[in-house]
């Protein structure tokens, strides 16, 4: 009986959530084809739309596997004609550890550690050009690293040119660790089929931009259009970039699926056999409304419902302050726990993963909610001003943190945008200041290539963190109002383009009408950061003048008694490369304050305040109102008189604790 | 070495008259109870204070220390992450003043199972009774100590491979539901494992104290024999459970109580004290009780071996 017992609750333990064997999918009527349009209200062509696909997969859900052809249609835009055409391979970054992303990541990105098993690559089977296989000719750029391919050709593409080719290939998915891939029987399939690179430069002087996958760069391509069609099992349902056109069952017991999607720069799926949709509308202006899904195994219904209103409102949010979302639908992959750390947290034109779901994360914690917000908020931020990723990561990443800030702000409370639990409560930004690493001890400036920092932690740093605080501080010093609509300027100016940080500084710039260039060269281009403290506070009795005066007679004390005041001495220094006028708040033990000012620009790096008053100083603080978010604000107060309350207060907690200990272990 | 006197064990001992032994214990020597609380505070206090002067000695100047302590998670954040080298401070003055206690301990058990053995009258007799028990059986409990030492690292690889299955899953959870199980499982076989090898330790003490000037039993074959008795007696893991019960209860209903009451200032900080105290007497009290509970038990059990010593006569000029 025992051993029954034991033997049940073995099986219930080793066994997670239980779906059964995949079982026949038919789809929610909300899922068919209806026409809508893949722009939001239809309308012209948004982009150049430089590269076009059609694609045609079919996905072998036991090997994860896909037999896939592709028709590209690629303009030559530039004013110089092309000698080869380079494509992204990206699936070979995990193809074996000779990749450069595997040597540079070690197997390793964002916590998730790659399988010694699940390899993944892709081939090229067949390429034609003017109705030529051309695959022979195709040439690996930097062996052993196969993650980009060129196709030298023999007659130049012309400006104005367009040129078709047609590719067969095979794409093995790699047990996912990073953003792509398979985990039990969930799949994400991203950067999954050969993608041209990117011409950039002065017209006459382009030049390809194809780089090799690393451990921390991301993608960079050309906006065009995508018709998909996705053959799976029809156990499978699937979520894809732009909208569904047709459903059609197919032999074998498969269905196939077609999605087209306008003016994006990229296509992903995900197909799972266990998923389901939770829908919602979004009203981002006074057009057509987007439809918001959120794609999740049932167990994940209660984050499900927490993503879907975060997306919306982020939706809302960022159409408000930047330019209207303009495709008319919003997918949001809510992957599997045990999937999340390598699938989740990954944005892709209309559709992005999420991440966060866990019983630790309470609804007051806004882990899920922000992620989604971030994820959403690349549609902005890379989906529509598609900056070089690899060489500007500041530009997507940081640029949408100071975005994800106010939006979380708006949806969530200015106070509780971070946590609000168990009556503690906290700003998402405040927090992430507190956490984050001190940007003045970084070793590389924000204006890095990705692929150059150091490490991940000062690419991270660098790129989300300190750009989000050098914006919200460059905010704050110029007026939010100001500033808020410098960068929906920006937005508008550069929605379907490549921007680059050149163009971000000098439309800002123009905008708030300054040159601000003594911020955002120390900021962005220099190490170094604000390193702003209180250097010396001190009080003397105020009296008159002591010693020998003109008459050579000798003042004494008695002669000159103290005032009954207070002469003050502040002495606040900044050490750092980044200098930021700043308030400095004296407080007096009469608990009246006076506030002075220090603009330390081309001013040197300290300045001495002396104040004369009625009562002694109490204490001084620095940017009261705290608009400095790029220095560490923990010394940014300081009391005169020491007072170790606090201490005695926090280390009665502390014996307490020792002294149940204690008891635990003690008679 | 010869056998001592076998006899069956008393049956007759039932959970009632255990219980019955500790609210007796208690209102009989209260005094006792009390000294040991009071030692108990003093190191406790000691901690306090050296704890209070590390970390003044970062945060005096810094008003984000005060919003710190009063519950502002970003303003704790900051302080931790600079001040690490203080907090790991306090942590090891933490530990240090537990190990402290872990010494102390074996010479206050002693005094106590001594008083609860021998139920001296009168505050002198308690206190002499308390000191020669304690003193008397202060290294055959060292010892003891050391024997038991195996039996805690089988608890942490009990617990090392449990919780190891089960990470995934507690990982993974999506509910509270989700996390019960597992952690259940990561816990409860090491937990159980854990109060077994303490029960065994407390009868293994109040044997050594009974027996100590009569006997002179050895510790590891006193810790084996003890083994024996808690594993025939499951009365003696329910009686000890009931004591765990009680010290959970007690601390998780004050967690409750104290979660959004913050106590600012000097009056909260001394009302604070005063609340700590009083959960700490009364964890401290049941856990005397059943110490009363485990003495009476214990008495009952067969005699050990008696180790014979056999001494030399000097001759007679």
């Amino acid at each position: 009986m025992v051993a029954r017992w034991a033997l049940a609750v073995c099986l219930v333990v080793a066994c997670g959530h239980d779906h059964g064997p995949p079982k026949v999918r038919k789809l929610d009527p909300r899922d068919k084809p209806d026409g809508t349009p893949a722009l939001r209200g239809g309308g012209p062509a948004r982009s150049p739309r430089i590269a076009n696909y059609k694609l045609d997969a079919r996905f072998d859900a036991v090997r994860h596997q896909i037999a896939g052809t592709e028709t590209l249609t690629w303009t030559n835009t530039g004013a110089s004609p092309v000698d080869k055409l380079p494509f992204h391979l990206y699936l070979n970054a995990f193809k074996n550890e000779a990749s450069l992303f595997m040597r540079s990541s070690h197997g390793e990105s964002r916590l998730a550690k790659a399988s010694d098993s699940g390899w993944g690559w892709i081939t090229v089977d067949s390429l034609m050009l003017g109705g030529v296989e051309q695959v022979a000719k195709l040439r690996p750029v930097g062996l052993p690293d196969e993650t980009v391919t060129e196709l030298p050709l023999a007659q130049p593409i012309a400006p104005g040119q367009t040129v078709e080719l047609n590719f067969k290939f095979t794409a093995q998915l790699p047990e996912v660790f990073a953003r792509t891939g398979y985990k039990g029987d969930f799949n994400m399939v991203g950067q999954w089929f050969p993608k041209i690179g990117v011409r950039t430069g002065p017209p006459g002087l382009e030049q390809w931009a194809c780089q090799p996958l690393q451990a921390l760069t991301e993608f960079f391509a050309d906006f065009g259009t995508y018709d998909v069609a996705i053959t799976v099992p029809t156990t499978h349902v699937v979520a894809a970039t732009g909208v569904l056109v047709s459903e059609v069952e197919s032999p074998g017991g498969t269905r196939t699926y077609t999605f087209h999607a306008e003016d994006v720069h990229d296509f992903a799926w995900a197909a799972d056999p266990f998923m389901q949709f939770k829908y919602g509308l979004a009203h981002v202006d006074e057009g057509q409304t987007v439809k918001v899904q959120v794609f999740y195994r049932p167990e994940q219904e209660a984050f499900a419902t927490r993503h879907l209103q975060a997306a919306i409102g982020a939706l809302e949010k960022f159409s408000a302050y930047f330019v209207p979302y303009p495709w008319s639908v919003m997918t949001i992959v809510d992957p599997p726990p045990d999937a999340a750390m390598g699938a989740g947290g990954m944005e892709y034109p209309t559709l992005v993963t999420t991440a966060g779901d866990s019983v630790f994360v309470r609804p007051g914690v806004k882990l899920p909610e922000f992620t989604t917000v971030h994820e959403v908020g690349h549609n902005w931020f890379q989906g529509m001003l598609a900056s070089n990723e690899p060489e500007e990561a500041w530009m997507d990443e940081g640029i949408n943190e100071w975005a994800d800030a106010h939006v979380m702000a708006d949806l969530y409370g200015a106070r509780t945008s971070g946590i609000d639990q168990l009556g503690f409560q906290a700003e998402i930004t405040a927090l992430r200041v507190a956490l984050g690493e001190d940007p003045a001890s970084l070793p590389q400036p924000i204006a890095t290539a990705a692929y150059a920092f150091v490490d991940f932690d000062t690419y991270a740093s660098a790129s989300y963190e300190y750009t989000l605080r050098a914006l919200l501080t460059l905010e704050h010093e110029v007026g939010s109002t100001k500033f808020l609509a410098a960068m929906k300027a920006y937005a508008k100016a550069f929605a379907f383009k490549h921007p680059t940080g050149r163009d971000f500084y000098t439309t800002i710039s123009a905008q708030l009408e300054q040159d601000l260039g003594w911020f955002f060269n120390p900021v962005f281009q220099q190490v170094g950061g604000m390193r702003l403290s209180i250097r010396s506070a001190e009080c003397r009795q105020a009296h008159g003048i002591r010693g020998l005066n003109e008459a050579k007679k000798t003042v004494l004390e008695a002669d000159a008694p103290d005032t009954g005041t207070w002469v003050c001495e502040v002495v606040v220094q900044n050490t750092g490369v980044v200098h930021v006028p700043v308030d400095v708040e004296l407080r007096f033990t009469d608990d009246s304050t006076q506030r002075v000012h220090w603009d330390d620009r081309g001013n040197g790096t300290f300045e001495r305040f002396v104040v004369e008053h009625s009562t002694k100083l109490a204490s001084v603080r620095l940017d009261p109102d705290q608009k400095i978010l790029i220095d560490s604000p923990l010394d940014h107060a300081y009391r005169l008189e020491g007072d170790g309350a606090a201490s005695l207060r926090a280390s009665a907690r502390i014996a307490s604790w020792a002294q149940t200990l204690m008891q635990v272990v003690g008679p | 070495m010869v056998k001592g006197g076998k006899k069956p064990l008393d049956l007759r001992i039932t959970l009632g008259d255990l219980l019955g032994s500790g609210t007796r214990a208690l209102t009989r020597y209260t005094g006792t109870l009390l000294t040991v609380f009071v030692v108990q505070s003093l190191v406790a206090i000691a901690a306090m204070l050296a704890c209070a002067a590390v970390l003044a000695q970062a945060f005096a100047h810094l008003p984000v220390w005060d919003e710190a302590v009063d519950g502002d998670l970003v303003s704790l954040a900051l302080c931790i992450r600079f001040a690490k080298a203080n907090m790991l401070a306090c942590a090891g003055i933490g530990f240090g003043a537990l190990l402290l206690w872990q010494l102390a301990s074996w010479f206050l058990a002693g005094g106590v199972y001594g008083v609860l053995a021998q139920r001296p009258e009168g505050r002198s007799e308690t206190a002499r009774c308390f000191g020669a028990s304690g003193a008397s059986t202060y290294l055959a409990y060292a010892r003891l100590a050391l024997c038991a030492l195996p039996g805690y690292l089988l608890v942490l690889f009990v617990f090392a491979t449990c919780a190891g299955a089960m990470l995934n899953r507690i990982e993974h959870a999506l509910t509270v539901g989700d996390l019960v199980l597992p952690v259940a499982v990561s816990l409860l076989p090491a937990l159980a494992i854990l109060h077994f090898l303490w029960t065994v330790s407390d009868y293994a003490r109040v044997e050594l104290t009974l027996r100590h000037e009569s006997h002179d039993p050895g510790a590891l074959a006193t810790y084996l024999r003890s083994v024996g008795f808690v594993v025939k007696r499951p009365l003696t893991l329910i009686h000890a459970s009931l004591g765990w019960l009680g010290f959970v209860l007690i601390t998780v209903g004050y967690m409750w109580l104290s979660t959004g009451h913050p106590m600012f200032g000097a009056e909260g900080a001394v009302t604070l004290f005063v609340i700590r105290s009083g959960v700490s007497l009364a964890r401290l009290a049941i856990r005397f009780a059943v110490l009363a509970g485990q003495v009476d038990l214990g008495g009952s059990r067969a005699l050990p071996p008696r180790r014979v010593e056999i001494k030399a006569e000097p001759k007679a000029p």
